[in-house]
């Protein structure tokens, strides 16, 4: 009997629903002060003198520290291949200026958060308010943002491959769009947050942080305290959700830990809601102009993209790498011989960006998705014929797209044909027809999608004790995906044993073997295979010596291996399609049903699978609905509470139906891709085609995200 | 997110509550559900000297059915309204707009009197108690007046309320015999802020309509009521009761044709 | 300026000395030392830090534990016997209704009390039942599953 491909319920979830997990501020430390920070309310600003006189007389404030209290560096700023990065990276406390309402401009600490508070208010800074820099497209006009950094570009990356030029002179036809696509929150239930501790004995600073793994804040942290790996230890509590929010370490925690060592005394940050709107990096934000050069058979001969992608007011490690992705991805499903992409990241006087559930594919998706169905139309063709006619064919894999990645397999037809079949189409396009002829305005969309995931490297150590029961050290971390169960399931069908008699170790740097960390829905391909390299390896010596595993650990008085597993991306894909409905009344929009047809590769759980894809899609809803981060033309965050930027609850929730299309990754040993992300990259890009399939009749082409009622009130008019 | 220091207050009897409101120099707020105010207190958005706790004054704990009237005590929380038999049967409307307040949680602990006080202009109770004609019975230490709608809501969270005074009962008369009534809202998601809203009593040709988020108070629109009262239709209603309002912002033209929409529906439903 | 408390919570009686501006969940957490209640926004929006105030659910994070004096309170930790799991614990666990378990106990205090007075609940009284907590993970749907299961198996119990 195999474990892998069963559905089996999560083996942690008893902590989680008895109220025994240990999350970031249910850690209780002898002597624990409390953190808080004064931000800026300015977006753009100089920044003067900050006085803290008033704040300290207040009996039990500690200490309050401004930028110039700290000798740090700035977190470091990451690259993209092919691409250049300005050196933007975040100052740990604001120095000189203020790049975006909300910047942390001095920390306070205080015996409790409320005093912490209190003092933070009697903080005076003097700031001399500067024009705020709002619009990426018109971004390169407006002030600096940084004094060294030219028109404000951040970032520049480019791409032309074939002969654009020529296929598109040369077209049938050609279809042009404008986008915007809206900055969103992350907003986990748990902000985010840390404690430092600094043992000045052994020099060894100790940060427990709510993160998704502890191997990204240690190297970003060490950077910015310049503190060797060895005198730092990052350790990772129960995580409650990240969705890519809780990557790149937040300037916070390194000020928090600065502070601790500066301070000689352990400290707690526990984001409240509020700063985790104001100062937690978003998501998405691009504007984009795309044309699609066709043929009169509708293949699609060329692709030009101007991508502006509105990055805020400094580059985090992972800030550049969602405009590159969704650059990186804009062929999609399709076989495009000819491209012309340009992306431009932008410094706006916003709150960073960085990568949030999808980072880049969904917005990918959503312009390539957006654009073939804008081509069906011009063309008279069914939207779903086109991208027959479009696809990478199965036997094209592994096939190098005109940008550059190689898509290691697909069945990208398949996942169409499987998608159309589950959300009934044909059905629909009957209904449609009847609910028009009665003055209903219904509509119907396909979106395909393809997921980079995985790649570089991920590690794990595997002991098998004497008495058989294993414990794996993984360097891939939980936050809500369950690895604690597939893990398990994993170890238990390469040694034979029960996933019961597997523990699974993870989080503490102290720990675990060096690991790249849980994002990009990397973990079972990458941490998964690590395990499986390091399985293997016992199985072979246990072959070798004419013995199972467990019998040679039981000879040896236990036996260990460690395995470091790397390989190029792999790509799963899939195809959604909605049904949606619009009243014309009041121009509210009903998500009716939306068919996820996700192609994974091998599933280890279809249980948790089914919660991922669930969940993503749900997230993607949301963006379609409700959810969008609408700064003011002060740069002011006015969705900066639950009041004003909701999420969808229980009772707005559509029929979800999924399935899975397994095609092997041949890059592991699993077989395996990513299952966490293909909701929330579809499931936008099939509703936005089913709400301009809705509208078609009313001569309306596109409409950009989120679906509100007034904008589409307005457009039935 | 935590509030600044307040001094605190939780008296067991009414004269106690007014003597303690009636002090000077003092900013003092009521605390009754704590549902609106707990947030501007963690947001520090209010920041009393004082608060003074009504919740264990038992004498205002009560919702009952008086004769022909419907009285609720100030501190008849959301929660009693909603289960009570008596306003099911007798005052459906108000049955139907509490279902729309906020979420289970939030109906335990809120208050009815704590909406009204409010005085959100996208509040449920508020609207249907305006669409009912109900009273509004004020005590001070200085004695007691009572108001309706249209004399206690003043402006955007604002009522003619003075500092001394608590809203101690709302007199609910029952509804026109014969009558049927229907609460309607628009929000973005479940238990969110209503964008809209209309709650509507109608009995032939006498109708009873009130508007919620319409402006900055809860609207009684007596236009709209005149039309179905002298011309019997629920469309043309629907366009007198959203012709007068001063709706500005972006998406004032939607706003608009929502409450017309809701306006309507209500009408529509009570009618049905 | 601090009070003397006592509040039931859990079937013990806690008394702490408490400044009137502490919120309920900040008592429970860090003062009572109860870590399963978590605090989502502090504004009653997300329902994780919901509690059951003399057997009704509340929003901790708007109360003033002031206001909980010589009241029961019960938490997450009360719900399961012994070592096991509350049928509505193991209903979400074999639905997969929990993924990073921040908002599951808000959840789960929640529906305790809704099935105590809706113990045969239709799938939209479920749903609005489940709306005034936010779950950022699964969708909701498993949860919807796990609240009709735990219904079935709480009436046969």
């Amino acid at each position: 009997m195999t474990w892998v491909g069963r559905p089996v319920p999560r083996r942690e979830d008893a902590r989680f629903l008895r109220g025994e997990a240990t999350y970031l501020d249910d850690l209780e430390l002898p002597g624990l002060l409390e953190a808080a920070f004064v931000r800026s309310p300015f977006a753009h600003a100089r920044l003067g003198a900050v006085d803290a006189g008033a704040a300290l007389a207040l009996p039990g404030v500690v200490a309050v520290l401004a930028g110039s209290d700290l000798d740090v560096l700035p977190l470091p700023v990451g690259g993209v291949e092919g691409g250049v990065v300005a050196d933007a990276g975040h100052p740990v406390l604001a120095r000189g200026k203020v790049r975006y309402a909300g910047e942390a401009v001095a920390l306070v600490v205080a015996g409790s958060r409320a005093l912490a508070e209190d003092a933070a208010e009697l903080v005076e800074v003097d700031y001399e308010p500067l024009e705020p820099v709002l619009d990426p497209r018109a971004a390169s006009a407006g002030p600096l943002v940084h004094d060294h950094v030219a028109e404000n570009a951040l970032v520049r990356w480019s791409r032309v491959h074939g002969d654009p030029e020529a296929a598109f002179a040369a077209a049938h036809a050609a279809v042009a769009q404008s986008f915007h696509i809206p900055r969103l929150v992350a907003a986990p239930i748990e902000p985010r947050g840390a404690i430092a501790r600094h043992e000045p004995e052994v020099d060894i600073l100790t940060v427990w942080c709510s993160a998704q793994d502890p191997h990204r804040p240690l190297a970003q942290l060490g950077h910015a305290l310049g503190r060797d790996r060895d005198r730092l230890r990052v350790v990772v509590p129960d995580v409650g959700g990240a969705f890519g929010s809780k990557g790149a370490v937040g300037p916070e925690v390194a000020a928090v830990a600065a502070a601790a060592v500066e301070l000689g005394v352990p400290i707690r940050w526990t984001e409240d809601r509020t700063e985790n709107f104001l100062a937690a990096y978003q998501g998405r934000g691009l504007d984009a102009d795309v044309e699609l050069a066709l043929a009169s058979d509708g293949r699609i001969l060329a692709l030009r993209a101007a991508l502006y992608a509105d990055l805020g007011g400094y580059l985090y490690a992972t800030t550049a790498v969602a405009p590159h992705t969704t650059a990186m991805l804009l062929c999609g499903t399709y076989r495009i011989p000819a491209v012309d992409v340009e992306v431009v990241g932008v410094a706006t006087t916003k709150v960073p960006t960085g990568p949030y559930r999808g980072a880049g594919r969904p917005e990918a998706a959503f312009l390539i998705e957006r654009m073939v169905d804008i081509a069906a139309g011009e063309l008279g063709l069914d939207p779903a014929e086109l991208r027959r006619r479009n696809f990478v064919p199965p036997d094209a894999f592994p096939y190098q797209t005109p940008l550059g990645w190689t898509y290691d397999s697909g069945s990208f037809e398949r996942c169409l044909d499987a998608a159309v079949e589950l959300g009934e189409v044909e059905r629909r396009r009957v209904e449609q027809a009847w609910a028009r002829a009665e003055g209903r305005v219904l509509g119907v969309g396909v979106g395909m999608y393809v997921e980079r995931a995985a790649g570089l490297w991920e590690s794990a150590d595997l002991r098998v004790e004497a008495d058989g029961r294993a414990v794996v050290r993984t360097g891939s971390s939980p936050h809500g995906q369950g690895h604690e169960t597939t893990f398990a399931q994993i170890a238990a069908d390469e040694l034979g044993v029960d996933p019961e008699a597997v523990e699974i170790v993870w989080g503490d740097s102290g720990e675990v073997p060096p690991g790249i960390g849980t994002f990009a829905s990397r973990s079972v391909a990458m941490g998964g295979s690590a395990l499986v390299v390091a399985a293997r390896e016992l199985a072979a010596r246990a072959t070798q010596a004419g013995l199972s595993v467990a019998e040679l650990a039981a000879a040896e008085g236990g036996v260990e291996a460690s395995a470091r597993f790397e390989s190029g991306l792999v790509f799963a894909s899939g195809a959604y399609v909605a049904v949606v409905e619009i009243d014309r009344p009041t121009g509210r929009l009903r998500v009716l049903s939306v068919a996820a047809v996700d192609d994974s590769g091998r599933i280890v759980n279809p249980l948790l699978a089914e919660g991922q894809v669930l969940g993503a899609t749900v997230q993607g809803l949301g963006q379609c609905l409700v959810e969008e981060a609408v700064h003011d033309e002060e740069g002011q965050l006015r969705t900066a509470s639950f009041a004003d930027y909701s999420l969808l609850t229980a009772a707005e929730l559509p029929a979800i139906e999924g399935r899975f299309v397994e095609t092997p990754s041949p890059l592991n040993p699993l077989g395996a891709k990513g299952i966490g992300e293909g909701g929330a990259i579809a499931t936008p890009a099939a509703v936005a085609n089913a709400v301009a399939d809705a509208l078609a009749p009313f001569g309306v082409r596109h409409v950009d995200p989120p679906f509100t009622e007034a904008k589409l009130w307005r457009l039935l008019r | 997110m935590k509030p600044a220091a307040f001094a605190y207050d939780d008296p067991r009897e009414l004269g106690h509550v007014l003597d303690l409101l009636a002090r000077e120099g003092e900013d003092v707020k009521v605390l009754a559900g704590g549902q609106s105010l707990v947030p501007l207190l963690n947001f520090r958005l209010a920041r009393p000297d004082r608060l003074v706790d009504l919740n264990r004054v038992e004498e205002l704990a009560y919702l009952r059915r008086d004769g022909d009237v419907l009285r609720i005590g100030a501190l008849a929380r959301h929660a009693d309204l909603e289960r009570s038999e008596e306003v099911a049967a007798g005052w459906p409307l108000l049955a139907a707009a509490v279902r729309f307040v906020g979420h289970v949680q939030i109906r335990a602990r809120g208050t009815v009197c704590g909406s009204v006080a409010h005085a959100d202009p996208a509040a449920e109770l508020p609207v249907a108690l305006a669409a009912l004609d109900a009273r509004f019975h004020v005590r001070s230490a200085r004695g007691s007046r009572t108001l309706g709608a249209e004399e206690l809501f003043l402006g955007f969270l604002t009522t003619t309320l003075e500092p001394d005074e608590l809203l101690v009962e709302i007199e609910v008369p029952a509804p026109p015999a014969g009558s049927g009534s229907a609460f309607v809202e628009h929000a973005r998601t479940h238990g969110d802020f209503a964008l809209g809203g209309a709650a509507a009593v109608v009995a032939g040709r006498e109708a009873r309509l009130a508007l919620l988020a319409a402006g900055p108070v809860p609207l009684r629109a007596r236009e709209a009521e005149e039309v179905v009262a002298t011309r019997g239709s629920f469309p043309e209603a629907a366009d007198a009761a959203v012709a007068a309002l001063e709706l500005t912002g972006p998406d004032a033209d939607w706003r608009r044709a929502l409450l017309r929409e809701l306006a309507l529906r209500a009408l529509e439903r009570a009618a049905a | 300026m601090t009070r003397q408390i006592a509040v039931d919570l859990n079937g013990l009686v806690v008394e702490a000395e408490v400044e009137p501006r502490l919120l309920l969940s900040d008592f429970i957490r860090h003062r009572a030392g109860l870590h399963g209640t978590h605090v989502g926004c502090e504004q009653g929006v997300c329902g994780a830090c919901t509690v059951q105030l003399d057997g009704a659910p509340v929003r901790s994070c708007l109360l003033l534990a002031v206001q909980a004096d010589g009241h029961t309170l019960r938490t997450v930790e009360s719900l399961a016997p012994g070592d096991g799991l509350h049928p509505i614990q193991a209903a979400f666990q074999e639905t997969h209704a929990l993924q990073c378990g921040f908002c599951t106990p808000g959840f789960l205090m929640s529906i305790e009390a809704f099935l105590r007075h809706r113990p045969d609940p239709s799938e939209d009284e479920i749903r609005e039942a489940l709306a005034g907590n936010l779950c950022r993970c699964t969708g909701y749907r498993a949860i919807i599953e796990a609240v009709g299961l735990a219904a079935e198996r709480l009436r046969g119990a």
